[in-house]
C-alpha cells in the first residue's frame, strides 16, 4: 500500500509533494542543510528575510534560551536581494522543492521593489510578505500591526508579482482574525502564522536585558499552543489557505496545527535542534493518516472545528 | 549522530571530564566543536557547543564546566548512556608554521581545546611550544602540563596568565589561545603591542552550530558581522573589534 496516502497541497496555481516547510529564518538560503537532509523531501522552503540593500543586523548578544523556547533578535541580517539572486539561488538548482522568499521592507516601495526583482525568477515559486518582524526598528511588525496598512501593503505587492503572495502575520496584536482579514482583502493568497511573541530576558547580573536590542521574538515549543489557538481562530474567518508556524518541533504539534486549520506548515527553531526534523515530521504525518485510514492530508484541515 | 558515554567524571571543581566512544567515521582539529543534544527531549531546548579536548582512536573527549541548567545535566549523564552529536564544526587553528616560537594561552574551561592542539602539535608537527594557563584557584586546574597561574596565587605564578606570559612573548611568537573574553582582549592588546601573531578560539551563544540562526556573531574590524560557528571559532585576533566583546 505503498503511496496510499495523499500528502500533496495546493496553494494557488502551485502544488506542494507535502505540506511541510521550513520557516524563514531558520534554514538559512537552504543550501547549509544540503548536509544534513534531503532537501528534496520538502515541500518547500521560506529563506531567510530578504531586503532590497544587504542588512547588517542586531548587535550581539543576539539570542537566549528560554525554558523549551529561545529568544532572538537576529536583526534580519541578510544578503540583500540582488546577492541572493546571484549567489545563492543558483545553489539550489537541482533541488527539487518550492522556494519561498520571504521579503522585508522599511516601506511599501520597498516591498514593491523587492516584488519587482524576483518576478522574473522562475525558481521562486511564491512571496511571503514579513510584516511581522518585532526586531527591527522600522518596518515589520509596525505595518502587521494596523489591518489598513496589511491591506494596502498586500495589494501593492500584489499588484507587481504574478506570484503567489502569502502575508506573514504578528501574534503580537489583539485580534489576529482581523488582520489576516485585510491581507485577504488586499489579495493575499495565503497567510502565515504566527511570527514570534515579543519577550525579554534580563541578566540579574548585570542587571540588565540581556539582548543587545533589549527585546527578542520569543520561538520554540514553549509558543505553540498560541500558534494552534491563533490558526484556529483565523480559521473561521478567511477562505484562503493558513500556513500554520510557531513552535511546532514534532509530527503531533503538525498535526495540531493541520486540525486547527493550516493547510501547510513551517517548522523553524526545531531546525536547530534536529537539521533533520522536518523530514521526521514528515515520516510522521504520513503514518498518522495511514494508521487513521485517512487517504489525503487535506481532509484533516480544520476538523478541529467539526467538534 | 548518537554515540555512547564511555567516561563521565569530575576532574576538578565544577569540571567534568566526558569522554564518548568514537565511531572513527571523520576526522577533527584542534579547534572545532561539537553541538551536543543534552537530553532526547526539548529541554534543554537547544544544543550546547563544546570544544574538542582530545580526540584519538577510541574516545572523543569533552572538558566542560557546569555553569547553568544544561551542564549540570550532562553532570548527570553516565557511561553507558548516549548522547546526540553533531560535527566536528567550524574552523579549527589550521595548519601551524613550524618555525615560530609557539605559545598555548588558555584561561579556565578555555584551556580544553588547548590539550588536543598540544597533543597535535606534538604528535603530527613535532614542534615545540611553551603552554601558560591561568584559572581562579588550585582546585580549579585540570591541566597536567605547562605553566600555571592562578589568581589567588594558590598554585604556580600568583595573578593573571596574560602577565606570566606577556615578558616571554615578541615578534616571532605565535599564540595559540582560548579563555575568557576578558582575558582575550587583554591577551590581545599585548600580542598588539609585541607584534606577535595570535590565533584565537571564541566562545559564544548559538542556536544552530551551522551558520543559519545567525545567533553567534562577532563583529569584525571592517565593521561586519562573522559567525563564531562557521567562519569561526578560531579566528586571526587582527581581524576582531576587540572593543565591542
Amino acid at each position: 500500500m505503498a503511496n496510499s496516502v495523499n500528502l500533496t497541497v495546493k496553494l494557488g496555481s502551485l502544488i506542494f509533494k507535502n505540506p511541510v516547510l521550513t520557516a524563514s529564518g531558520t534554514f538559512g538560503y537552504a543550501a547549509e542543510y544540503k548536509k544534513y537532509m534531503d532537501l528534496n523531501a520538502l515541500g518547500g522552503f521560506v529563506v531567510k528575510g530578504l531586503s532590497v540593500k544587504p542588512k547588517k543586523g542586531n548587535k550581539p548578544p543576539r539570542i537566549v534560551e528560554t525554558p523549551c523556547g529561545m529568544l532572538n533578535a537576529i536583526g534580519l541580517q541578510n544578503v540583500g536581494i540582488d546577492r541572493f539572486i546571484k549567489e545563492k539561488l543558483p545553489l539550489l538548482e537541482d533541488v527539487d522543492a518550492h522556494i519561498i522568499a520571504n521579503i522585508y521592507g522599511t516601506k511599501a516601495d520597498e516591498f514593491v521593489e523587492l516584488a519587482d526583482k524576483l518576478e522574473h525568477i522562475g525558481r521562486v515559486s511564491a512571496l511571503e510578505v514579513n510584516v511581522s518582524c518585532p526586531n527591527v526598528s522600522k518596518g515589520g511588525a509596525l505595518f502587521g500591526k494596523n489591518p489598513n496598512d496589511v491591506f494596502s501593503l498586500t495589494s501593492s505587492v500584489k499588484k507587481h508579482t504574478s506570484k503567489p503572495v502569502i502575508v506573514k502575520l504578528t501574534p503580537n496584536v489583539d485580534d489576529v482574525a482581523a488582520i489576516a482579514t485585510a491581507a485577504c482583502d488586499g489579495g493575499a493568497d495565503a497567510v502565515s502564522l504566527i511570527n514570534t511573541i515579543t519577550g525579554m530576558v534580563i541578566d540579574t547580573k548585570t542587571k540588565k536585558p540581556f539582548l543587545a536590542n533589549r527585546t527578542g521574538g520569543l520561538s520554540g515549543p514553549a509558543i505553540y499552543p498560541v500558534g494552534v489557538r491563533m490558526v484556529y481562530e483565523v480559521y473561521e474567518k478567511i477562505k484562503v489557505p493558513i500556513i500554520g508556524v510557531g513552535g511546532i518541533y514534532n509530527s503531533d504539534i503538525a498535526l495540531q496545527y493541520l486540525m486547527a486549520g493550516a493547510a501547510l506548515i513551517e517548522i523553524g527553531t526545531a531546525n536547530f535542534t534536529n537539521p533533520n526534523i522536518t523530514v521526521e515530521i514528515i515520516k510522521g504525518i504520513k503514518e498518522f493518516l495511514e494508521g487513521e485510514n485517512i487517504k489525503s492530508v487535506g481532509d484533516i484541515v480544520g476538523i478541529a472545528h467539526n467538534a | 549522530m548518537k554515540l555512547e558515554i564511555f567516561e563521565n567524571k569530575r576532574v576538578a571543581k565544577d569540571t567534568f571530564s566526558l569522554k564518548i566512544d568514537n565511531p572513527a567515521l571523520f576526522d577533527a582539529s584542534p579547534g572545532q566543536f561539537f553541538m551536543v543534544k543534552i537530553n532526547d527531549f526539548d529541554y534543554p531546548l537547544l544544543r550546547r557547543p563544546f570544544s574538542i579536548a582530545d580526540f584519538n582512536d577510541r574516545h572523543i573527549e569533552i572538558i566542560y564546566k557546569v555553569v547553568g541548567e544544561g551542564t549540570k545535566i550532562l553532570a548527570s549523564k553516565q557511561k553507558g548512556e548516549f548522547l546526540d552529536l553533531l560535527g566536528p564544526l567550524g574552523n579549527g587553528f589550521g595548519d601551524i608554521e613550524k618555525n615560530r616560537r609557539i605559545f598555548l594561552v588558555g584561561g579556565g574551561i578555555g584551556a580544553a581545546p588547548l590539550i588536543y592542539l598540544s597533543n597535535v602539535l606534538e604528535n603530527m608537527y613535532g614542534v615545540n611550544y611553551k603552554a601558560y594557563f591561568g584559572f581562579n584557584t588550585k582546585d580549579e586546574v585540570y591541566v597536567d602540563f605547562g605553566k600555571t597561574a592562578t589568581m589567588d596565587g594558590s598554585l604556580g605564578y600568583a595573578g593573571n596568565v596574560v602577565d606570566m606570559v606577556e615578558p616571554e612573548l615578541d615578534e616571532n611568537s605565535l599564540v595559540l589561545a582560548c579563555g575568557p573574553t576578558l582575558m582575550l582582549k587583554r591577551l590581545a592588546y599585548v600580542c598588539y603591542q609585541k607584534k606577535c601573531d595570535m590565533k584565537v578560539s571564541l566562545e559564544s551563544r548559538m542556536a544552530c552550530g551551522i551558520g543559519v540562526c545567525l545567533g553567534c556573531v562577532v563583529e569584525t574590524i571592517d565593521k561586519d558581522f562573522k559567525r563564531v560557528c562557521v567562519e569561526g571559532p578560531v579566528f586571526d585576533y587582527r581581524e576582531i573589534e576587540w572593543q565591542t566583546l
